[in-house]
């Protein structure tokens, strides 16, 4: 039987093109496999200074202080989160004068929920010693980093406890830059006091100006100690007065990391708020390809929906379009 | 319903925000993709239900077309199950001595050539014990003069075994088992767990417990109810756990002694292995692993299934009745008579 429809102009009409350009593409959306490309990924060394300089609350979250120590965290579980998967992160503490490795580099997808949890977990209670040797723990880490063949990211408020002493920060003896990475500054820019715990771990108040030590007293005196009250070179080389200062008070040393920063190699970024890794640390680390695919679906899809809305809108348009021209003429 | 509302619930988009084009796909409601026909009045036309009938499917088809595409660009997918099943493993809460003695050898030195600290030996040990049996859930816990929470518990063994690697690099201070203990009892968490639970002791020694510590641990060892293992790695020369002191038997002079007393006195299962050695240990991990055979709930997760084929499948059959309807256009008034029966009519229906 013979249909007598107008096959040609049927077939030549750009809608029907249109819309079978479209089923095309839709159908090519069963058929085309996801590109396969190499995305940039990281392998990180992630250590957390846990100091008692890293309770003083001079964040805020919710519109209630948040201690540093707390909003590293945050900023790491989120910085974890959005890492491409197959990036691998370690995670180390620091206190006392050296990094403590928990684990070995992890991959973020397949163990996320055990890293989230140990980034979580924590806490100052974990610190073996007080003190707090930021220069010799950076030191150390970055040592600790180029073994596990991973870029560092140390976050820190730069309070050394005890103060350096008036040689000042110790040489770096590695070699510059072989270990690229992110030093994270923690903390506000204004003076806050630290908190005090008691040996079962409560809060009891805050450090005092007597509490901590004001002054390093050990090595050579400084320059100006000739000048100090009560100075004597062999009985009181630092002067006989106790020393003063504000080492009970904490603000975010920045110039200090700067200078650790540039000792080592690493970049500056000081921490403002969770989301404010990201950006840094993709300037500052390696990029390593980790396998990623591309869905083209998405790109054939959106082609094939303007090409239907195409074949649908014209005709009213025109429509219009035409009567427009007609009431003008 | 319910059943349907849950199935939207356990429903997500990867591109949610793309969904706000669906209104697109009311467009075909009002516009047609068919050729127009100037006709002077629809009135002249005798009412016609089976070309409106058509109208309507082809207007649906195109309705169906663009919301799938719309659905299909947002990427939809349906949340991954986690289904729990049954198998045979235990909630495992290892703790972990980091002092700086597990550096030695067994035999008190600094390890030289092919001599194996006491911290590799557990590493490589503990490392094949973690993922040798498939269900079971791993915490580690380290210890030195304070306790830290390295991994909760957790049943990703890549993990687990990556913080084992960790455990031979140098130590840190001294051995404060008894907040240790704490923390890694709190690793099992506060419910009533539904698996044997092992709490496992790797040391090289043992410490005092202050006695206040020791009442808060007895609660905790009655409420959490685990089987207790001491993996003792004792160096050479040094007093056993049952070796009794010359002189007065004190916590102080025989801190083992008195840990292993404190222990028997908890009522929870226990059981102590003193290791002189790399195989002593390798034995005691097997005998453990022999001993746990309970079954555990375990959580096998189900991926999340990819929904963007099946919206593109909708998309294609709404494109392709479209597509149909395009070829099966005529003219009015142009086609040959007998023919024109049925087509005409679909004309004046758009």
């Amino acid at each position: 039987m013979r249909l007598g429809l107008p096959w040609r102009r049927n077939l030549g009409g750009w809608r029907f093109r249109a819309l079978a350009a479209a089923g095309l593409l839709v159908l090519a959306t069963f058929l085309v496999p996801p590109l396969r490309l190499s995305r940039d990924g990281v392998r990180l060394l992630a250590v957390v200074d846990i100091t008692g300089s890293m309770n003083v609350r001079d964040y805020a979250a919710e519109r209630r202080p948040q201690s540093r120590l707390e909003a590293a965290k945050a900023a790491l579980r989120r910085l974890v989160a959005g890492l491409p998967c197959g990036s691998q992160v370690a995670l180390g503490l620091f206190t006392e004068r050296r990094p403590f490795l928990l684990f070995e580099p992890v991959e973020v997808c397949a163990e996320f929920a055990p890293l989230d949890g140990a980034i979580a977990a924590l806490d100052w209670r974990m610190a073996w010693e007080a003190d707090s040797r930021v220069s010799a723990g950076l030191y150390r880490a970055v040592a600790m980093a180029a073994e596990l063949d991973a870029d560092l990211v140390f976050v820190t408020d730069g309070q050394e406890a005890p103060p350096l002493p008036a040689t000042g920060t110790p040489p770096f003896d590695g070699r510059v830059g072989a270990v690229r990475g992110l030093i994270v500054g923690a903390g506000g820019y204004a003076l806050s006091p630290i908190p005090k715990f008691n040996d079962r771990g409560r809060e009891v108040g805050f450090y005092a100006e007597t509490d901590v030590q004001q002054e390093n007293r050990f090595g050579p005196a400084p320059a100006d100690a000739e000048s100090r009250e009560g100075y004597n070179p062999r009985n009181a080389p630092f002067g006989s007065s106790a020393a003063r200062g504000t080492e009970h008070l904490s603000a975010l040393r920045e110039a200090h990391l700067k200078d650790l920063a540039a000792r080592t190699g690493l970049a500056y970024a000081h921490l403002d708020g969770p989301d404010s890794l990201a950006a840094p640390l993709s300037a500052a680390a390696t990029p390593r390809p980790v396998p990623g695919r591309l869905d083209l679906r998405p790109v054939l899809g959106a082609a094939a929906l303007l090409l239907v809305l195409a074949a649908h809108a014209a005709g009213p348009l025109r429509a219009r379009g035409g009567r427009l021209t007609l009431r003008k003429a | 319903m319910s059943a349907v509302l849950d199935l939207i619930a356990r429903c997500g988009a990867e591109r949610p925000a793309l969904l706000w084009l669906l209104p697109l796909a009311l467009l075909p409601l009002v516009a047609a993709p068919r050729r127009r026909t100037p006709l002077p009045s629809l009135s002249a036309v005798p009412a016609d239900p089976l070309s409106r009938a058509l109208d309507g499917a082809l207007r649906a088809a195109a309705c169906l077309a663009l919301a799938g595409l719309v659905v299909g660009l947002a990427g939809p997918y349906r949340n991954g199950a986690e289904v729990t099943r049954t198998g045979i493993g235990a909630e495992i809460s290892m703790l972990i001595d980091r002092s700086g003695s597990m550096n030695e050898t067994f035999a008190g030195r600094q390890p030289s050539g092919a001599e194996e600290s006491k911290a590799a030996a557990s590493r490589r040990i503990l490392g094949d014990f973690v993922g040798s049996r498939a269900h079971d859930l791993f915490a580690v816990t380290g210890f030195s003069t304070a306790p830290m929470l390295v991994l909760p518990m957790t049943d990703r063994h890549e993990a687990v075994r990556a913080a084992i690697r960790a455990i031979d690099r140098p130590g840190l201070d001294y051995t404060n088992v008894g907040r240790g203990l704490a923390l890694a009892l709190a690793q099992f968490g506060s419910g009533p767990g539904t698996a044997s639970r092992v709490l496992l002791l790797v040391s090289d020694g043992a410490a005092v417990i202050d006695p206040r510590v020791q009442d808060a641990l007895r609660a905790a060892f009655a409420k959490v109810r685990p089987n207790l293992y001491w993996l003792f790695l004792r160096t050479k020369g040094s007093p056993g756990i049952a070796d009794r002191p010359a002189g007065e038997d004190t916590p102080q002079a025989a801190p083992e002694r008195h840990l292993d007393l404190f222990f028997k006195s908890l009522g929870a299962p226990y059981r102590a292995f003193e290791a002189e050695g790399p195989e002593a240990v390798a034995a005691a991990i097997r005998q453990i692993e022999g001993l746990e055979r309970d079954p555990i709930p375990y959580i096998e997760r189900r991926p999340r299934r990819d929904l963007t084929g099946a919206a593109y499948a909708a998309a294609l059959l709404g494109l392709v009745l479209l597509i149909l309807g395009k070829l099966a256009e005529a003219d009015l008034g142009r086609a040959p008579a007998p023919a024109a029966t049925r087509a005409p009519e679909r004309r004046i229906a758009a």
